[in-house]
């Protein structure tokens, strides 16, 4: 469904991501791992036309989008829940949902539906965006998301700064989506949440990819945990 | 009683006026961050083309109703053709790029509909009067009142009931989100951009009746629409309505009650929001805008650049010879105005501060020399050397405020104290002469020679010119001149490694008004007169331009500039009427290809070698 | 006396608590490195010791005065200089002159209208030395946007050198480097006078650990442990917080 093949990106002057190569399959969670500053952020904007790569290709849905604009891959069905959660603060929490909403497409995804997943959302419907706690603001831009009826989820870091009872609502719902055949690529640095969710993972170290396993290999690894994630 | 509810309801019409402008400029600012100072010519062209389609079918509703067309189509053209390409640059450059607009639509409204005041007559259903409770009112007034507030409340359901609304505040959150949720963030911008434009010349057509038609009339609704939004807060609708409806109030009263210093106190209250609550009353906090872009790095000089200094210093003193009296005296003003442009480029072009506010200390310079002169009798020298002193003290004081802020609210606040400081030289008449302007009381003489010789004008000026440029080229090479550079490059890291980076910006813009003093003073020597046209916001519009036209960031650029702002204002006046035309599209080249100005430009054609 | 000392330090953006009761010293010749997950408030900390943002509560004593909120300009007088997580160069000019202006205001006149500033020999010999020290030599006159952005890394160490400050905040100065230019910066870093101490902020351990004498772990604006290299390396909270959620 999604596939990078030798990108190259660059931010500004400098170059982040050194030929990275990876896809996502449907119906597959895929996970980058990785520390601060190893590109995994990157890769993300890259996919979601923020930066265009400036070698090697981009390819989703059969379709080369290396040099779209956001809006124009987002329209394909890519959802994007940023890092900072990018919550429209003036906006309630209902316009924040309906507002890029594609209803038309009559797809599976209903504000009804995004409630049932997200009950805590429902309850603060008329709220606006700044009035959000982060647990919230994360929740409602995953549900935001998810009323594109996106067949792609491109997910940066959702359990950052999160206390433990939220970190683990979140993977309920990502294993949720998972049971729906929702394809999804995840950025985390919080192993457990990788393990817990991922079918697959790659991990980044200055913008390279230096390992490319499943759950099991990546636990059983001790050098990688070692080198790349833990201290 | 009655006079005082007249008076409420005329406010209340000026206010709806300003509303319909101020609403615009707001959710174009806040959505898209352009400051766009053309806002004014399409309330204007609105106006004109109204009174066009009335003449032709004698119908005000059918002008109201098409009138807006042709200038929403003119305004959607200039967002996607001049624009759309400098979203990538700083926001300076768009301002910069819209007031070059100004001129093409003073220009053009000019030549189809000529100078002369016209009415648009008020609609025959609408002629009658209203007697009310409390007196007798015009019933187009009230209509006016009525139109106005149902605009505003179709407005606010627009943007805060609809989806589309959502949209719009949606993009002025976060647009870069918005765009990663699908929306189509370059058409938004076209579309709010279109309909700012759109409610622009609706309020332009139902002025036509009450204010009369005029070319410059953009700029006269444009300066109150500007206080408006950035008392009210700008990109806020809410902001923008309250603010036009104190506004048109506390204008009509003052204008009724406190006659000469209405003004004053209008910009103060200006001044005193900004410092207040830079963000006005209902505005969200915005973020300073980038500097544009001047990317010029420090240039000593090295034996070529001074033998080619040499050259052309010769030059300069050989020319007039030749030359007959007229273009002896176009040069020295040239002189004059290229030591203005170079103290503007001090704090624009090397400190990296827009100030649209510069000829509030040509003014202070050039009202001290007059006003010194004719009430004291003080020779016009020793005039100057005060007049130097004061523009400095007076930078001094006025920067003090402005240098807390950078960006767009820098813009605005030395926007409001030139206004300030002009609603002084209008106003206050028995000094001033305000419009009408006073005469320098007795031409002083240059080391015995009359300055009504124009050859010893010529070098009087071209003196100063050197000296100018000399010091200010020594200073920019002097450990100073680099701070200032660095502060223009990156004011964080200066602060960081440092340097008081608000005390050094407060020394440049006092140096900068002291030399725009002497410009000022100087300029009246030459000219033998001053009115309160040259403290006026365009005149730092113009000296803006001249400075930006030849290549801010240089100083070299600046004389560049002036000399050829002013011989395209004087000898293509001469051939042609259309002289703020071309001035107008050869700056909107300027910024959209020659970011350098006329000197970046040449200095791009020297072969790489051959730079210092 | 101790160079830098946090005392009960509180900062916040609205809710959002990023410096929560922080209390730490910084002997001299001392380096420290603060690590600590996304968000914990690393920078935040080195931000309001560089002056940038004023802590909402608390004390930050320099050399035992005390700066809490002090612009900075003046913290950078006092001794404190410190390097930029994203590069923060004055990047139209040339590497020299980049260096000047952080020379210029320690050890010239700023405020001289009067002398050329590029030929202020005394300034450019320290420059010089600056160079050589961060393996900049050569590249004198490049602008700096034109330097490779490992050179500019190594720019923003020399600017903070140029006022041989007392404390180093240094704020990942490796981020976005390959693996080849974070191996020579380590070894810059660790070749520096003993005598100057480091606040550093880093993620990647291998550095970590070639430079710190003692590490402080940083989790939602706490301070977890402070501690030797060693002891952080065996502590099971650090590990849990690094690998993920606490059970």
């Amino acid at each position: 469904m999604l596939s990078l093949e030798n990108v190259d990106s660059y931010y500004g002057g400098s170059h982040i991501l050194h030929g990275i190569s990876l896809a996502v399959r449907e119906g597959e969670v895929v996970c980058l791992l990785g520390r601060n500053g190893a590109g995994k952020t990157t890769t993300i904007l890259t996919v979601m036309g923020y930066l265009h790569p400036r070698r090697g290709t981009i390819r989703f849905k059969e379709r080369d989008i290396g040099g779209l604009p956001p809006y124009a891959v987002a329209r394909l069905g890519v959802g994007f829940v940023p890092q900072e959660r990018g919550i429209f603060p003036s906006l309630s929490v209902r316009e924040n949902l309906t507002v890029f909403a594609r209803n038309a497409r009559s797809g599976y995804w209903t504000l009804q539906r995004v409630f049932d997943l997200f009950p805590g959302l429902q309850a603060r419907e008329r709220n606006l965006g700044f009035q959000l706690s982060g647990g919230e603001q994360q929740m409602l831009s995953i549900a935001r998301a998810l009323m594109l009826d996106p067949v792609l989820l491109l997910l940066d870091e959702p359990s950052e700064g999160l206390a433990p009872m939220i970190v683990k609502e979140i993977v309920d719902v990502l294993k949720h989506l998972r049971g729906k055949g929702m394809a999804i690529l995840l950025v985390e640095q919080n192993l457990r949440v990788a393990l817990a969710v991922a079918d697959r993972h790659h991990v980044m170290n200055k913008g390279e990819i230096c390992f490319t396993g499943g759950s099991e290999e990546l636990e059983n690894s001790e050098s990688v945990l070692r080198s790349y994630l833990s201290v | 009683m009655e006079l005082l509810v007249a008076q409420l309801l005329n406010g209340l019409v000026y206010g709806v006026l300003l509303f319909f402008m101020a609403a615009g400029l707001s959710l174009i600012f806040g959505l898209m961050n352009v400051v766009n100072l053309a806002h004014g010519s399409f309330f204007m062209l609105g106006a004109f083309i109204g009174f066009s389609i009335f003449h032709l079918t004698g119908s005000f509703w059918l002008a109201l109703v098409l009138a807006p067309i042709p200038v929403v189509m003119i305004g959607i053209v200039m967002e996607l053709w001049f624009l759309r390409p400098l979203y990538a640059r700083g926001h300076m450059d768009q301002v910069l790029l819209t007031f070059g607009f100004t001129f093409v639509f003073y220009d053009l409204v000019q030549t189809v509909w000529g100078k002369v005041v016209l009415t648009l007559p008020t609609p025959a259903s609408l002629q009658s009067t209203v007697h009310i409770g409390l007196g007798v009112f015009s019933a187009y007034r009230l209509f006016l009142i009525g139109f106005g507030f149902a605009v505003a409340l179709l407005l606010w359901l627009l943007l805060e009931r609809s989806r589309l609304g959502a949209m719009v505040r949606a993009g002025v959150d976060n647009a870069g989100m918005a765009a990663g949720l699908g929306a189509n963030i370059p058409a938004l911008f076209t579309g709010v951009f279109g309909f700012g434009v759109l409610l622009a010349a609706l309020g332009g057509v139902v002025a036509g009746p009450v204010l009369g038609l005029y070319p410059g009339m953009d700029t006269d609704i444009l300066i109150p629409a500007f206080i408006v939004i950035v008392i009210g807060g700008m990109g806020s609708l809410r902001g923008a309505f309250v603010g036009s409806l104190l506004i048109g109030i506390a204008d009509t009263f003052g204008k009724a009650y406190l006659q000469n210093v209405a003004l004053f106190l209008i910009y103060l209250a200006m001044i005193i929001v900004l410092l207040i609550r830079p963000q006005g009353l209902f505005g969200i906090k915005y973020a300073d805008a980038p500097p544009s872009a001047l990317a010029r790095t420090i240039m000593p000089s090295t034996p070529r650049t001074r033998a080619l200094a040499l050259i052309a210093l010769l030059a300069l003193i050989a020319l007039p010879f030749g030359l007959a009296d007229y273009p002896r005296a176009l040069i020295a003003e040239i002189f004059i105005f290229a030591i203005f442009a170079m103290s503007l480029d001090l704090i624009l072009g090397f400190t990296g501060l827009m100030s649209l506010g510069h000829a509030a200390f040509f003014g202070l310079g050039a009202y001290s020399v007059a006003v010194l002169g004719a009430q004291f009798g003080l020779n016009a020298w020793l005039g100057l050397v005060a007049g130097v002193l004061i523009a400095a003290a007076g930078a001094g004081l006025i920067g003090f405020f402005c240098v807390r802020s950078g960006g767009i609210p820098f813009l605005m606040l030395t926007l409001a104290f030139s206004q300030l400081v002009f609603s002084v030289a209008l106003k206050w008449r028995d000094v001033t002469g305000g419009s009408d302007g006073m005469p320098l009381a007795m031409q002083p003489s240059f080391f015995g020679f009359s300055l009504s010789h124009s050859l010893v004008m010529y070098f009087m000026t071209l003196v100063f010119f050197v000296a100018v440029y000399l010091g200010l080229r020594r200073l920019i090479n002097a450990p100073l001149g680099h701070a200032f550079i660095g502060i223009r490059e990156n004011e964080a890291r200066m602060a960081a490694i440092g340097y008081p980076t608000r005390a050094y910006k407060l020394l440049a813009f006092t140096i900068a008004g002291a030399i725009a003093g002497l410009a000022g003073g100087l300029y009246v020597i030459y000219n033998g007169f001053i009115s309160s046209d040259a403290v006026y916001w365009t005149a730092s519009g113009d000296i803006l331009i001249m400075t930006m036209l030849g290549g801010a960031g240089t100083l070299i650029g600046p004389p560049i500039g002036a000399a050829a702002f002013l011989l395209m204002k004087n000898v293509v006046s001469s051939y042609s009427e259309h002289w703020l035309s071309i001035i107008g599209v050869a700056f909107i080249c300027c910024v959209l290809f020659f970011p350098g100005g006329i000197w970046g430009a040449v200095q791009k054609l020297q072969p790489a070698g051959a730079k210092p | 006396m101790n160079v830098l000392e946090l005392d009960h330090l509180h900062c916040a953006f609205g809710k959002l608590v990023v410096t929560d009761d922080v209390c730490l010293t910084i002997g001299e010749g001392e380096r420290h490195v603060i690590i600590g997950p996304n968000g914990a408030g690393k920078t935040s900390l080195i931000n309001q010791i560089g002056g940038q943002l004023k802590p909402a509560a608390g004390r930050i004593l320099v050399s035992g005065q005390d700066v809490t909120g002090k612009p900075p300009s003046h913290i950078s007088r006092k001794g404190v200089a410190r390097t930029f997580q994203r590069n923060n160069l004055f990047q139209n000019l040339s590497v020299i002159e980049n260096l000047r202006l952080a020379l210029a205001v320690a050890f010239g006149n700023p405020l001289d209208v009067f002398s050329m500033a590029a030929r202020d020999q005394a300034l450019i010999g320290r420059a010089r030395q600056l160079l050589q020290l961060t393996h900049l030599d050569g590249e004198e006159k490049c602008i700096v946007r034109t330097l490779s952005y490992g050179g500019q890394r190594q720019l923003e160490i020399a600017m903070a050198l140029a006022s041989e400050p007392k404390l180093l905040l240094l704020d990942e100065p490796t981020s976005g480097m390959s693996p080849a230019e974070t191996a020579r910066m380590v070894e810059l870093i660790a070749a520096l006078p003993r005598s100057l101490s480091m606040l550093m902020i880093e993620h990647d351990m291998s550095v970590v650990f070639s430079i710190a004498d003692r590490i402080t772990v940083l989790h939602y604006g706490k301070i977890l442990v402070t501690d030797a290299p060693a002891a952080i390396q065996a502590n099971e909270r650090v590990r849990e917080i690094y690998l993920g959620m606490a059970h």
